[in-house]
């Protein structure tokens, strides 16, 4: 019994960094309609970025995120009015094909700079640990998963009720009605992908401590975040952040009762079953 | 207030619009008709900054706006209610009727704007916390007019009000159009439905493959018998 609350309990703290991941994907493709499977390793670059500040300065991931947000962010911009903007309109297989380079591009990239032995960064809470009776808690994942809905929140509240909140919302649902109410289209779809590279500054910074990392491990984070964007139903808020919990869940579900290599298949296990039966996804509105 | 001068326009390089000029005096109450394919939305979507003019000048207030965005429109009050309503549908009638008060213009005055338009429209006022998705035809309508409203319009364009409307909104619709016009404000309207336009608009074009075929007093386009070619298509 003991095994079956560790895992839920490790579940649900990296399940909502997942979601917070996916949270990132899912506004992206909300407004612009681009699937981004460069995803994951843009979180390895903020990784990377992360262990290059350690080395140099001695930074902890969780200060190091103060300035890999802001340039995750400049880079997200970049990355959106140099490469992706001037796609638009193509067909979607095109921006998939464009993405899938910049992968490529970015995973090789950091192996030339960091090489491919695994690394760790090293943070002050890395191997403090929170005991509550039989489950033991890591407090990386403790903070990650405050940190994860804590943010969430705000980006809920931000959509909800802020003026650029709704311009974004606005442009999601009608990009040719928000034009005509005076929101810049251009302008709303740049800021979104700096703004959800950003939250995987966050993720990285979260994920980090006690994790090693490796520039192969892009697409991992890339198909998780997949998987958890479709289970969500795509632009559904508490959907994604609900996949997330899912797919974190049955990760550690998977590591705890079933031997290693088939044990990392029971997130997809779970992710085919469900998307079976609800194709729709575990939104309960079927939009 | 607004001058259309020799304006050719389209999409893909394909020109809809031909050489077409048309001015709206401050005030004034204009109607555009003519077939489906006449250009009419497509004049519109130009005088919004979604469709680049290829030749031509758009004149409002004596300054050159051709190229300005479409955001710069709105700011500068030239806004566009659509065709299809295209409210936001996952978005409340409330949220829906801030939107339209987006722009920096409009956005200090929203709260009084907003009684305003909740004052036109009561019906609104009961639906403020609906999605505006499970609106009524005529409510979403309502709802577009209000939002275009919102933003302070100093001229306001309609394109295809009456829609897919019973003839009881129809005629609701058209009464706000005209009161709205009595208070001052300056509208261009886009329709299909000859008879109510003529019966309202002070002068009218008529579009005929992106060109004016007739224009005039309401009452001379009304008797003019190209109007009906025109509309006919023959």
């Amino acid at each position: 019994m003991s095994e079956l609350w560790q895992a839920l309990a490790q579940g649900v703290l990296i399940g909502s960094t997942y979601g917070l991941l996916a949270l990132g994907m899912g506004l992206v493709y909300g407004v612009s309609g681009i699937v981004n499977f460069a995803h994951g390793d843009f979180i390895s670059l903020a990784m990377f970025m992360c262990l290059a500040l350690f080395s140099a300065f001695s930074l902890d991931p969780y200060v190091s995120a103060l300035i890999t947000i802001p340039v995750m962010m400049a880079i997200g911009a970049l990355v959106y009015r140099l490469l992706l903007r001037p796609m638009i309109g193509y067909k979607f297989l095109m921006v998939v094909q464009l993405t899938l380079g910049l992968s490529l591009v970015l995973q090789n990239g950091i192996l030339m700079i960091f090489g491919g032995q695994p690394a760790r960064t090293p943070s002050v809470v890395e191997s403090k640990l929170i005991i509550l009776g039989e489950v033991v808690l890591r407090l990386p994942h403790l903070i990650a998963c405050v940190v994860a809905f804590v943010m969430a929140i705000g980006l809920y509240i931000m959509l909800r009720s802020t003026d650029f909140g709704r311009s974004i919302r606005a442009v999601h649902q009608n990009a040719h009605a928000a034009a005509l109410m005076g929101v810049d289209v251009g302008r709303v779809q740049v800021m979104t992908f700096a703004m959800g590279l950003g939250i995987l500054a966050v993720a990285a910074a979260l994920l980090l401590p006690g994790t090693p990392i490796q520039p192969s491990q892009g697409l991992q984070y890339t198909v998780i975040t997949l998987l958890v964007v479709v289970l969500g139903g795509m632009t559904n808020f508490v959907g994604i952040m609900l996949g997330g919990l899912v797919i974190g869940i049955s990760e550690a579900l998977g590591t705890v009762y079933v031997s290693d290599t088939l044990g990392r298949l029971v997130p997809y296990a779970i992710f085919v079953l469900i998307m079976l039966f609800r194709p729709q996804g575990l939104s309960w509105r079927a939009s | 207030m607004l001058e259309v001068q020799g304006l050719v326009a389209g999409y893909g390089g394909v020109p809809v619009l031909h050489d077409l000029s048309l001015t709206l005096a401050a005030g004034e109450f204009v109607g555009l008709l003519g077939a489906n394919n006449a250009g009419k939305t497509t004049l519109i979507n130009s005088l919004s900054g979604l469709v680049a003019p290829m030749a031509g000048r758009i004149l409002f207030d004596g300054q050159d706006v051709s190229r300005a965005t479409a955001r710069e429109r709105v700011e500068l009050g030239i806004i566009q209610v659509p065709e299809g309503r295209l409210v936001f549908p996952e978005m409340s009638v409330r949220e829906n009727l801030l939107l339209g008060g987006f722009c920096d213009r409009a956005r200090p005055h929203r709260p009084q704007q907003l009684e305003k338009v909740l004052a036109l429209f009561p019906r609104l006022k009961e639906r403020l916390p609906q999605p505006a998705g499970t609106l009524s035809g005529g409510e979403q309508q309502m709802l577009a007019i209000g939002r275009g409203l919102m933003a302070e319009a100093r001229v306001l364009m309609l394109d295809e009000p009456s829609l897919g409307l019973s003839p009881l909104f129809v005629q609701y619709i058209f009464g706000i159009i005209d009161q709205l016009h009595k208070d001052g404000l300056t509208m261009l309207l886009v329709e299909q439905n000859l008879n109510l336009t003529l019966r309202y608009a002070e002068r009218c074009y008529v579009l005929e493959r992106g060109h004016v075929a007739v224009e005039g007093a309401a009452e001379v386009v009304k008797s003019d018998p190209r109007t009906r070619q025109a509309y006919l298509g023959l």
